[in-house]
């Protein structure tokens, strides 16, 4: 094979060659990594998603302990880009909450675009910038932009400079696009500590894969260690899980923010 | 009503500045009058003080302008005539300009700034220009009015007898100050150059400047891309003598008809490439949300530096193979041109307790080493997650059910859903800045909870109850994982 071949065969990862598998991030659960390959392939792109607004507070906490993480490896910057809509919802990232789950905050460099738009062309700049770790898209419900295309393009940065980029959606319903895997983040009532009734515990969520490139599915239960910053108990919750699916792609001419595009299946078998 | 300026030529009418408009309408019934509107007045000498901004860097307005009803804008032409062939031609290009563009102005040139003022409004046309080291004979038959002096100061002084300048210029100057006061000396000296008296300007000077100027107006946006290109390969040689870079670089593109066009842009750290610079103000071009209205064509561009820093001259690395385009300063700057430097940010830190004001986002171009760390949690090791992820813009009052006085709320209701609490720490009383807020301002007693479904929030109550002024009020702060 000519080597230019074999290079731009890698670039586009249509058959990635053995020897040469790309970097990965594991959760740190055995049950998660073994059902997803050994972690979440760090030059890819992954959508967190949080069903209602409320729950973006659980959707960050897991994200931020990923990234905790990815910079414990690759200790490079971050760059955090907001959907307008979506800061309005949300409020600000506070670097003392940030740092206290712990993540550097001064790392991160916040980008507030005006509209989607520019949103997207910031992501798609800092996704082709190799001195970063990971850029963050932090998006309110289903903009028509975020479409297959967008999503693909930034899949395609990704693979090619290294860059992990995550989608984190907030109050959005599932929807076809590149992404590699896709979560969707619930909180759970924290366990129960024995003699500390009534207290607040750690972070604890419901954490399910909605869909992965090689077809599994899972649902698990999972919580923050803040002590030694790590996930732990990945409890799982087959019951919870959904059914893997070919879901409708999303129309083209669709309105801006779209309305539910179908309902989850629920085709659990009857006991 | 007074009549607070005139078309020229109506002197001869009888008509003065200062008539009241019923005078005025007894002289001329056919008068036309305009209400003075002074804002856009304002906006105008502000749009020629840019637009002057073409013959020198250094525009300013004079501070007693709006005293004598008189307004107008001060060029120090210093050391710039010449480019204009000498000061008479200078004179005479502004002068048609203006005139092109439907003003009636009147120029004044001299040595200082306080004869350059009384020529132009005082001296008859044809005599507003003194010569160097003349502006005693040209301002000697101008009245006193010319040097800038209060009217009863002037009424004192007619009353004696001295009516123009030239009465008072070589009198023994203790009797005027003891008998006038000091301001009468100040301004005699500052017309005739005795003492210094410096024009400050209207826009910031740029340290360096590159300028083109075209004989056919460019209209297209490749031609103007191109000029960038030229000036910022203009600049550079001139910041490698001075060993700096360019931080922040503004762009004015003057139009044929006198509107002049500014961008800047800011770089994240000393630029000194004309490649980068061009790339900067392509991205904050692409990002306008308008287009820049070329009308009938820019015929002058200039590029300006108007901050700068040491550049540090280090050399690429050739082993990693990464260029500076992809670096993350290169990144920011795209990013800062395309969108505003404001909306790149990076975490400030603030010495206070009060949540929202101990940090903020600042532009990444203005964050410099030897700011207060973004958050003191970073720098002391491992303390619990007391603080949530989420800080709202704005705390949003909830409904709450709690016990009185100091317990944590029972149920509580946000944003129109009903939250029940299992779990809950605190307070974590934080007390008002007296010194910011008055001593009035209520305590907040913040609490975590955790709502039945699993939700997490930081809570406060604004205020304790018995001892300060009215009911507390419950808050919501943040949302935590």
């Amino acid at each position: 094979m000519h080597p230019n071949a074999a290079s731009l065969i890698d670039r586009l990862s249509l058959h990635p060659r053995p020897g040469r598998a790309p970097a990965r991030l594991p959760w740190g659960v055995e049950g998660i990594d073994a059902r997803i390959g050994g972690g979440l392939v760090v030059p890819a792109l992954h959508e967190f998603r949080a069903a209602q607004a409320r729950d973006i507070g659980a959707a960050t906490g897991v994200l931020i302990g990923l990234l905790t993480a990815l910079m414990r490896t690759a200790g490079k910057r971050l760059l955090w880009v907001s959907d307008p809509a979506a800061v309005a919802d949300a409020g600000l990232l506070y670097p003392d909450g940030l740092a206290q789950f712990g993540l550097d905050p001064a790392v991160i460099t916040q980008v507030f675009p005006v509209d989607v738009k520019t949103a997207l062309w910031a992501a798609d700049e800092g996704a082709r910038c190799p001195d970063l770790a990971a850029v963050v898209l932090q998006i309110k419900g289903n903009p028509a932009r975020l479409d297959r295309l967008a999503t693909r393009r930034l899949m395609l940065r990704s693979q090619a400079s290294g860059v992990m980029v995550l989608i984190l959606r907030q109050s959005g319903v599932e929807e076809a696009g590149a992404a590699q895997t896709r979560w969707r983040i619930a909180p759970r009532p924290a366990r129960a500590e024995p003699g500390l009734t009534g207290c607040v515990g750690w972070p604890h969520v419901t954490l399910v894969l909605e869909r992965c490139r090689s077809g599994q599915t899972g649902a698990w239960a999972l919580q923050w260690d803040p002590k030694r910053k790590v996930f732990d108990h990945g409890q799982s919750l087959e019951e919870d899980a959904p059914v893997s699916v070919d879901r409708p792609a999303a129309s083209v001419d669709r309105s801006d923010r779209a309305a539910a595009l179908g309902q989850i299946l629920d085709l659990r078998r009857a006991p | 009503m007074r009549v607070v300026a005139l078309e020229p030529g109506t002197a001869t009418l009888g008509l003065t500045p200062g008539q009241t408009l019923t005078d005025a309408r007894a002289l001329r019934p056919d008068l036309e009058a305009v209400a003075r509107d002074a804002p856009a007045d304002a906006a105008l000498l502000t749009a020629l003080a840019a637009w002057a901004d073409r013959y020198t860097p250094l525009v300013g307005r004079c501070a007693d302008d709006a005293r004598f009803g008189a307004e107008g804008l001060m060029l120090d032409v210093s050391g710039v005539a010449h480019l204009f062939g000498g000061e008479a031609a200078l004179m005479e290009e502004i002068a048609a300009r203006l005139t092109a563009q439907g003003l009636h102005g009147a120029l004044g040139l001299a040595d200082t700034p306080g004869a350059a003022w009384a020529l132009a409004r005082f001296a008859p046309p044809g005599m507003r220009s003194a010569a160097p080291g003349e502006i005693r004979p040209a301002l000697a038959p101008l009245p006193l009015t010319a040097l800038r002096l209060d009217a009863a100061l002037v009424t004192g002084l007619s009353r004696v007898g001295f009516k123009t300048v030239g009465c008072i210029a070589d009198l023994p100057r203790a009797p005027l100050a003891t008998r006038f006061g000091a301001g009468l000396i100040q301004r005699l000296d500052q017309a005739l150059g005795r003492e210094e008296e410096a024009i400050s300007p209207l826009l910031p000077v740029p340290d360096l400047t590159a300028e083109k100027r075209f004989f056919d107006p460019i209209t297209h946006a490749d031609d103007i891309a191109r000029t960038i290109v030229l000036l910022a390969e203009a600049l550079v040689p001139m910041l490698e003598q001075r060993g700096r870079g360019a931080r922040v670089l503004e762009l004015r593109l003057f139009r044929v008809d006198g509107h002049v066009d500014r961008l800047d842009v800011a770089a994240a750290q000393p630029l000194r490439n004309a490649a980068r610079i061009a790339a900067l103000f392509r991205e904050r071009i692409a990002g306008l949300a308008c287009d820049i209205d070329a009308g009938f064509g820019f015929d002058l561009v200039k590029l300006g530096v108007l901050e700068s820093e040491a550049f540090p001259g280090d050399q690429g690395d050739l082993v990693s193979g990464t260029c500076a385009v992809d670096s993350f300063e290169a990144l920011v700057d795209r990013l800062g041109a395309r969108l505003g430097p404001d909306r790149v940010c990076g975490f400030a830190g603030a010495d206070t307790h009060i949540p929202e004001r101990a940090f903020g986002t600042l532009p990444v171009t203005r964050l410099r080493a030897g700011l207060p760390a973004a958050s003191p949690a970073a720098v002391t090791p491992v303390p619990p997650l007391t603080r949530p992820l989420w800080l709202l813009a704005r705390p949003e009052p909830v409904d709450t059910l709690a016990e009185i006085p100091d317990g944590p709320p029972r149920r509580f209701r946000w944003r129109k859903v009903g939250y029940a609490v299992t779990g809950a720490e605190g307070p974590e009383r934080i007390a008002c800045e007296w010194w910011r807020d008055g001593r009035a301002a209520p305590t907040r007693d913040y609490y975590r909870v955790e709502a039945a479904t699993g939700h997490r929030f930081w809570l406060f109550r604004h205020g304790l109850y018995g001892r300060e002024r009215g009911g507390p009020r419950w808050y919501m702060h943040g949302v935590s994982a």
